[in-house]
């Protein structure tokens, strides 16, 4: 082995290494504050912590919700992902859901629906339709210099507004119920295990795991889209497209969002469709990416431990005193300490005890140039 | 259509649009600033929403006043957070500030029902007060017009009026003194600030915290005046319309109150249009403040893109 490939290994080792401790110690404090809320507000506090930290894995119905979960969380992870690594930061992938939901709904309702077809289209429209979804603002951004941020969380509102509208006007299963009728057998994802919504949504998020992984680290498009990510310019003088790179990253990134739409009413959990079943799923993603560090690869490692602790927010939620809400405090405290350069307070000076160079301290001086 | 058309020539409507422009207003100049500190503030959303819950507690206890200044202080917490966490300790600040809209969404609901005992859903249970709209009947012994102002003017909330001082008073600020010109230069070219020794770290700290004090005020009258009381996610993405709003209003307070009230206006259309047409379907005109924003985002970015090519710049 050579050198240069051995040094690779370490520093990626080494990166790999630093990458879980930020982490696992962002995870620490995030149960920490989580436990204080709970003792603080709970009138039976040990109950409701014991019930967060151990239900999801007590029963194979739990265990099903659980890795329901990760799959939903996988996929918008990837989404994430996708346009993190891009350096775009488009957060359509709550309208993407939608419309692709709305798209497999509209075939899974059709004559197609009873046919063996219903899933393979099903899911092939849904990611068409969140292809297109994310098609808008990336293409509004390369050609307009439209900010992506705001067009895409625009875009959210209205395939929300869009979807509800469809359900109540249209897809209904009577008057004044705002779901639609259930969709035929051969529509709905086969379940992995029987009796639990483990479905066919878990495979798709695998697979979806490699093939994003394949994308980005052995084609050119996801070499130049990296490249394009790091550093735009530099990506624009090496002769690469970075316009056309963003738009596909991003219209890549809406197909898997609207593949999650088909995994959420094609999948056991529902399998019919109605107005806001999506319950804010989409933006854990930006958790799961960020704590992956856009790595397709960590994608499905990171939500399987949040899938854990969303469920169990959930079940504390139904056993307990205490709401489910509480996760999305230890989500911000996640997210904010995990993309943040952080350090453990005493790093430097155990650092210095051990004869190591300590950190630079020109903190507040360079970061203004940025 | 004759009677849309006799609504919106109303002054009822006026005053509706001016009722529905007000917390977008303040959230939108809240987004000028951060913005041209640069630092995109898209936690807005959450801010305001924060600002609501604090006003609707606080004003259970307090006086309106304290609590309309409670949800000014929330939300410039939460603007000193994403502060401290953007410019201190390096993260995104849009990944902070999308961390804090996250947690102003779980965490607002979790504290309403802390505060309720339980209800998740509205603060239907607490006693809140509301801001006191401001009483100009006097105009009306003006002679000929006095009516029409008084119908005009009369009934806004007090906020309102401190709105549309703001945006005089945010022009003076950027345009006409010194710390303006600091701010401006920090969003532009931090390097040239820098050299010239001004604190360029402590300008964006305090333009965050000033944008988020903003938002929370806009919280304040959304759920003191506009509403009263507070309801899960009742911001209903008015952040963000004010951040679309920013970019729109070519980032000038003047244009950022134009946008605002182009926004207002369509929400005020939605508050009114059901109740004309009985068949108009409700979510496809809650759509339209968002087309719309789209649309003029991408007008708007495409003329701003022309003219850097007309003055030979190349876009990056």
């Amino acid at each position: 082995m050579s050198t240069t490939a051995i040094l690779a290994r370490q520093s990626r080792w080494s990166t790999f290494r630093k990458e879980t401790l930020r982490a696992v110690t962002a995870i620490a404090v995030a149960l920490l504050v989580t436990i204080i809320v709970v003792l603080l507000t709970s009138k039976a506090p040990l109950e409701a912590l014991n019930t967060l930290l151990t239900a999801p894995a007590s029963k194979p119905r739990t265990i099903g919700l659980w890795f329901d979960d990760v799959a939903k969380l996988t996929v918008t992870g990837l989404a994430f992902s996708l346009v993190f690594q891009a350096r775009q930061f488009a957060l359509g992938v709550q309208g993407q859901i939608y419309v692709g939901a709305l798209a497999s709904s509209y075939v899974a309702l059709s004559p197609i629906g009873p046919t063996f077809a219903a899933i393979p289209l099903g899911i092939a429209a849904a990611m068409l339709a969140g292809a297109a979804w994310g098609f808008i603002p990336g293409l509004a951004k390369a050609k307009l210099g439209a900010n992506e941020i705001v067009s895409s969380l625009m875009l959210n509102y209205i395939a929300i507004e869009l979807c509800n509208f469809l359900v109540r006007v249209q897809l209904r299963e009577r008057p004044g119920v705002l779901t639609s009728l259930k969709f035929p057998d051969a529509a709905v994802f086969p379940p992995l295990i029987p009796g639990t919504r483990i479905d066919l949504g878990l495979i798709l998020a695998l697979v979806a795991t490699v093939l994003v992984w394949f994308a980005l680290y052995r084609t050119s498009w996801g070499l130049k889209l990296r490249l394009v990510g790091h550093n735009a310019r530099f990506a624009e003088y090496a002769g690469i497209k970075s316009s056309l790179i963003m738009v596909s990253a991003m219209t890549a990134a809406g197909a898997l969002g609207g593949m999650l739409g088909a995994m959420f009413v094609q999948g056991q959990t529902y399998g019919k469709i109605t107005v806001l079943f999506e319950g804010g799923l989409a933006f854990e993603g930006i958790l799961v990416a960020i704590v992956a560090r856009s790595r397709p690869l960590a994608v499905p490692v990171v939500a399987i431990f949040y899938g854990y602790l969303r469920q169990g927010a959930q079940l504390m939620n139904i056993r307990t005193d205490v709401p489910a809400e509480v996760i999305g405090v230890v989500t911000a405290i996640i997210i904010l300490l995990v993309s943040s350069s952080f350090s453990m307070p005493g790093k430097k000076w155990l650092s210095a005890q051990f004869g190591r160079r300590a950190q630079p301290a020109g903190l507040s001086a360079d970061g203004a140039a940025k | 259509m004759i009677e849309l058309f006799a609504t919106i020539m109303s002054s009822a409507f006026f005053v509706t649009v001016i009722r529905t422009t007000t917390p977008l207003l303040l959230a939108t100049l809240g987004g000028l600033i951060a913005d041209l500190s640069g630092a995109l503030n898209v936690a807005l959303e959450g801010q305001m929403l924060v600002g609501c819950l604090t006003a609707v507690i606080v004003s259970v206890y307090a006086p309106w006043y304290v609590a309309v200044l409670a949800g000014l202080a929330a939300g410039a917490v939460l603007g000193l957070v994403m502060a401290i966490f953007a410019l201190r300790l390096k993260a995104d600040i849009i990944l902070v500030g999308f961390a804090i809209n996250i947690m102003a969404a779980g965490g607002t609901v979790f504290a309403l029902a802390m505060a309720t005992g339980g209800d998740k859903g509205t603060s239907i249970n607490l006693a809140s007060k509301a801001i006191p709209p401001v009483d100009l009947s006097f105009l009306g012994v003006i002679p000929g017009i006095g009516p029409l102002l008084v119908s005009l003017l009369s009934g806004h909330s007090v906020l309102s009026w401190i709105a549309a001082f703001l945006v005089f008073a945010i022009w003076y600020f950027l345009y006409r003194m010194p710390w303006g010109l600091w701010l401006r230069g920090v969003g532009e070219y931090p390097a040239a600030p820098e050299a010239a020794g001004i604190p360029v770290n402590a300008v964006r700290a305090w333009s965050l915290v000033v944008s988020g004090a903003l938002a929370g005020l806009g919280g304040a009258q959304l759920a003191m005046f506009n509403y009263v009381g507070f309801a899960r996610d009742m911001t209903a993405g008015r952040g963000f319309i004010a951040l679309g709003a920013v970019l729109l209003g070519a980032r000038h307070p003047v244009g950022a109150l134009l946008a605002a009230l182009l926004f207002g206006a369509f929400e005020g259309l939605a508050v009114v249009m059901p109740g004309l047409f009985a068949d108009a379907p409700a979510e496809l005109i809650r759509m339209i403040p968002f087309v719309v924003t789209i649309l003029a985002l991408m007008l708007f970015s495409y003329r701003a893109q022309r003219a850097l090519k007309l003055r030979g710049v190349k876009s990056a």
